[in-house]
């Protein structure tokens, strides 16, 4: 079977059963949203700090909905034991991943299609093409990683606290350049082009780490 | 006294030795006063910690290659000790840096990806607690494991690139004088040593433990779980 497209499919699958119930993307935005309103109280933004601050809220605001969204990646497996079904068929362990991945990808970009104009909207910050794309660049590589530690939690007890202890300190390097990336975008550092290089370095080294690694997390 | 505990008695014996030097062998830093001989300690804790996770990362992938629950207990035990001795070199990088730079906390390069090194097995320690024995939790942990080693010079790397305020490596370019020189590699060798011993005996509660839950016995053939 051509990888390729059993991943293509395991993502339009995923990706239409989020469509069919409308349960996911809208619950992600309803959290963005509430979380913009509680960086409003907690900080006091107004037009002179706004550009400081809103790069903050924005990772927040994301990492932690990314976290929601990655504890979900695998509950449908999980409630319908349909992963072991997937498994059983001749489609590679890594192909099936990939499009678990891919389908988390395209949901957590649905949810910051929220986020960034409401960003715009709310804080009255400049949203251009080089926050967008340092954002997406970032999402690539959490996306691999929250899905990989999303797979491999879904059989442990406290998953729901697992998750976030052990994706969180690996997500850090794509905060850091990520950060540096959406501050410079919003006027109050430099280093954009470094910023943006190192996030494609991630993106590239833990997108083959974890399809090294999937292997071995999905084939029991 | 088993042999375990003569190798506990000897390590701690070495500990106090290094001590003794210490204090007493090692000369008074000009600038820094008595505070800078919280160096030799400091640093050798911090090799002696990545000593450690690199046997983490050693047990994890020859535990994803051939499934030796020997190599899993080693990753175990590296674990453990290394997030004790990553303990120690936090607090006591924190204590010289309250007199030195003024704070005790700073967001610098080193500070950072020493928190994230340490989060990240402490992380490794909870899945060992929360996920059944067995397999499926020596996997997840080999891979844990194997992120974390990555990710911390990632990390390191990534802050290093925009602030840093840490002391660079002042051994290997030679800016110390011979007293302190001697009395840290002295220093290192014990704090090695105990590490290696911490190692040996954890591994044997380990391999007492999973004799004990009989976790690594054929698992029994069962149907998936059903729905819940």
């Amino acid at each position: 079977m051509n990888p390729v497209r059993v991943a293509i499919a395991v993502a339009r699958k995923d990706l239409r059963s989020e469509w069919r119930t409308r349960e996911l993307v809208p619950a992600l935005a309803q959290f963005i949203i509430l979380a913009l309103l509680i960086a409003n109280f907690g900080f006091q933004i107004d037009s002179r700090n706004a550009n400081t601050i809103v790069p903050g809220v924005l990772w927040l605001a994301l990492v932690f909905a990314g976290l929601v969204a990655f504890g979900r990646t695998f509950a449908a497996e999980r409630e319908q034991a349909s992963l072991e079904a997937m498994l059983l068929t001749p489609a590679s362990p890594v192909a099936i991943f990939a499009g678990k991945a891919l389908a988390a990808l395209a949901l957590l970009v649905a949810c910051e299609a929220v986020m960034l104009p409401a960003l715009a909207l709310f804080f009255g910050v400049p949203i251009g093409v080089d926050t967008v794309m340092a954002v997406l660049l970032a999402t690539v590589g959490m996306a691999a990683l929250g899905c990989l530690f999303s797979a491999m939690v879904a059989r442990v007890r406290a998953r729901e606290l697992l998750l976030p202890l052990l994706t969180l300190p690996l997500w850090i390097p794509f905060i850091v350049a990520g950060g540096q990336a959406v501050q410079s975008a919003m006027g109050v550092s430099s280093d954009y082009e470094e910023a943006i290089g190192l996030l494609i370095d991630f993106d590239i080294l833990f997108v083959v780490l974890t399809s090294l690694a999937a292997r071995f997390v999905l084939d029991e | 006294m088993n042999r375990y505990e003569r190798a506990a008695a000897a390590a701690v014996l070495l500990m106090l030795v290094a001590g003794a030097a210490i204090f007493f062998y090692a000369p008074t830093d000009y600038l820094q006063g008595p505070v800078q001989r919280i160096f030799y300690l400091h640093v050798s804790s911090a090799i002696a910690a990545y000593g450690c996770f690199a046997v983490v990362l050693v047990g994890g992938v020859i535990y994803l290659k051939n499934e030796s629950p020997a190599a899993d207990r080693f990753a175990r035990a590296g674990a453990l000790v290394g997030v004790v001795f990553t303990t120690v070199t936090l607090v006591m990088g924190m204590l010289w840096a309250k007199p030195i730079w003024g704070t005790y906390w700073t967001w610098d390069a080193r500070l950072t990806s020493t928190l994230v090194l340490w989060m990240i097995y402490a992380g490794y320690l909870l899945v060992r607690r929360f996920a059944d024995p067995g397999r499926s939790a020596a996997r997840l942990a080999a891979v844990v494991g194997i992120f974390g080693f990555v990710d911390v010079p990632v990390v390191h790397f990534s802050v290093t690139w925009w602030r840093t305020q840490h002391p660079g490596p002042i051994v290997v370019n030679d800016a110390l004088p011979p007293e302190m020189l001697a009395t840290f590699f002295f220093t290192l060798a014990c704090t090695l040593v105990l590490a290696a011993v911490m190692i040996a005996i954890r591994y044997r509660i380990e391999t007492l433990l999973d004799a004990k839950q009989q976790a690594f016995e054929p698992a029994p053939v069962i149907a998936a779980e059903p729905a819940p």
